[in-house]
């Protein structure tokens, strides 16, 4: 997986359970953190701040590393877990961490000023293996998406978190969610080859959509189906420009736009097109399997920057994940 | 045997005997198998109720010991953990025993799990209760 930090460092897990900081053309490797992992690690989450690395990995465990003057120093081991962590993910205030794992659980962590990290939730509410977890740009919301073909919200309330919505629709496992700028909306990318938005309507709102209590609803309004033909691994909203990209197994990077003229209640996105004739919408991976990373750049400067990493594992051909770089 | 009826109605008794056993056969495995059913379901809802009751007698047990153990510990640390335990122990105690048609059932048993969980990982103790790697885990 790929992490994005302050433009400082980059981190790349490969399977074989270590974290190499930033390998790729006019980078170089500042540190190898073998000494944490066991198994693979599927995952690298930088702090907002910037200090920590967190990496969840397939021995069930995550651990949180600190930036020092001569490298990563491992602060502490998440455990609790009882097998694979599919995902880490840090909420914007930098206080707390969501954990996700194929034990159907999504576990909620709290760090203090003292650098202790203690575990605030643990959320049986999936069914199934829970692939991804994202954190709501300015609330205090958690997403997890998993192969129960669900997308599931969390949120704390009286001290305690509770799953406060469930996303149904789709029609095989959810790898992925991403919030745009306002966190009014939520994108979804599943095995069943579809990109789903949502978007949440409080109660009382102008539209008329029911909602239950106190809690918003998350209603579906759009549906990309019919441009991809493999599963869709990853999918990653432009805080910028508003734009989507989606990673999918049949080797290719999408990146779509909101139509000008859009509903806001039903928003229409189209591949991104340009009229000259030889600029590709469709980007094709051409690196070959031991770069790590290729960063690809439409021809139009005013679009966004797209980065992406080969999923290093069996699925070698799938783009997982993508990312943008702000 | 009838008397009145005519020739007609006794053929048709012969010809539709084997039918008429159908459904005689079919009526008496109905009855029985509902019989067996019933049987089977009590004996697996018992054995299933005992299981959850277990888990779930095993978790209050764990929790009242050790909020006895944490009472004479009154630092910021430990209220974490009371109110936790604290927690624990009022879900248990809120949960609907004699009522297995619930419909919250597994919901509130996948959050008693949950806290249970949480509680381990604050003191630090292993969810499964393994005593180094030769011991068994304790399941239920």
């Amino acid at each position: 997986g790929l992490g994005r930090g302050l433009g400082r460092g980059r981190g790349l897990s490969p399977r074989v359970g270590t974290i190499l900081l930033s390998p790729g053309p006019g980078w170089s490797c500042r540190a190898v953190l073998d000494e944490g992992h066991q198994r693979t690690v599927r995952r690298v989450a930088w702090s907002p701040c910037g200090s920590y690395l967190a990496s969840a990995s397939f021995d069930a465990t995550t651990c949180i590393w600190k930036k020092q003057e001569d490298g990563f120093e491992c602060v502490t081991t998440l455990e609790g877990h009882e097998n694979e962590v599919k995902s880490v993910a840090w909420a914007p205030s930098g206080t707390l961490l969501a954990t996700c794992s194929r034990d159907k659980s999504v576990w909620v962590w709290e760090v203090d000023e003292e650098e202790e990290y203690e575990c605030v939730s643990v959320l049986n509410s999936h069914t199934q293996d829970v692939k991804h977890v994202v954190w709501h740009p300015n609330q205090e919301l958690l997403a997890s998406a998993s192969y129960d073909d669900t997308v599931k919200l969390y949120h704390e309330e009286e001290d305690d978190w509770v799953c406060c919505a469930t996303l149904e629709g789709h029609e095989s496992t959810v790898w992925s969610v991403a919030f745009d700028r306002s966190g009014e909306r939520l994108a979804s990318c599943s095995d069943d080859k579809t990109v789903r938005i949502w978007r949440q309507y409080k109660p009382g709102n102008d539209e008329g959509v029911v909602c239950s209590g106190t809690d918003p609803t998350w209603k579906c309004i759009c549906n990309l189906s019919g441009y991809h033909t493999r599963t869709i691994y990853d999918v990653a909203w432009c805080h910028l420009t508003g734009a989507l990209a989606t990673a999918c197994g049949d080797d290719a990077i999408r990146v779509f736009e909101e139509s000008a003229s859009s509903d806001p209640q039903q928003p229409t996105f189209s591949l991104a097109a340009h009229n000259s004739p030889d600029w590709a919408v469709t980007l094709h991976c051409s690196a070959s399997v031991l770069r790590t990373s290729v960063e690809a750049e439409p021809s139009r400067k005013k679009r966004p920057r797209v980065s992406f990493s080969r999923h290093m594992s069996l699925m070698a051909r799938a783009v997982f994940p993508v990312s943008f770089l702000e | 045997m009838a008397v009145a009826s005519p020739s007609s109605d006794l053929f048709d008794e012969i010809v539709m005997a084997e039918e008429r056993f159908h459904g005689e056969g079919y009526q008496e495995g109905y009855a029985e198998g509902s019989h067996v059913g019933v049987v089977e379901g009590r004996r697996y809802g018992s054995l299933h109720g005992a299981k959850i009751g277990s888990e779930i007698g095993c978790y209050l047990g764990f929790a009242l010991t050790w909020q006895c153990l944490l009472q004479k510990c009154t630092d910021e640390k430990n209220s974490k953990k009371i109110r936790t335990l604290d927690s624990l122990i009022g879900m248990i105690q809120k949960f609907p025993y004699e009522d297995p048609t619930y419909d919250k059932l597994q919901e509130d048993l996948e959050k008693i799990r949950g806290k249970f969980k949480q509680v381990c990982s604050m003191l630090n103790i292993q969810s499964d209760f393994r005593i180094g790697t030769e011991r068994s885990s304790l399941t239920f």
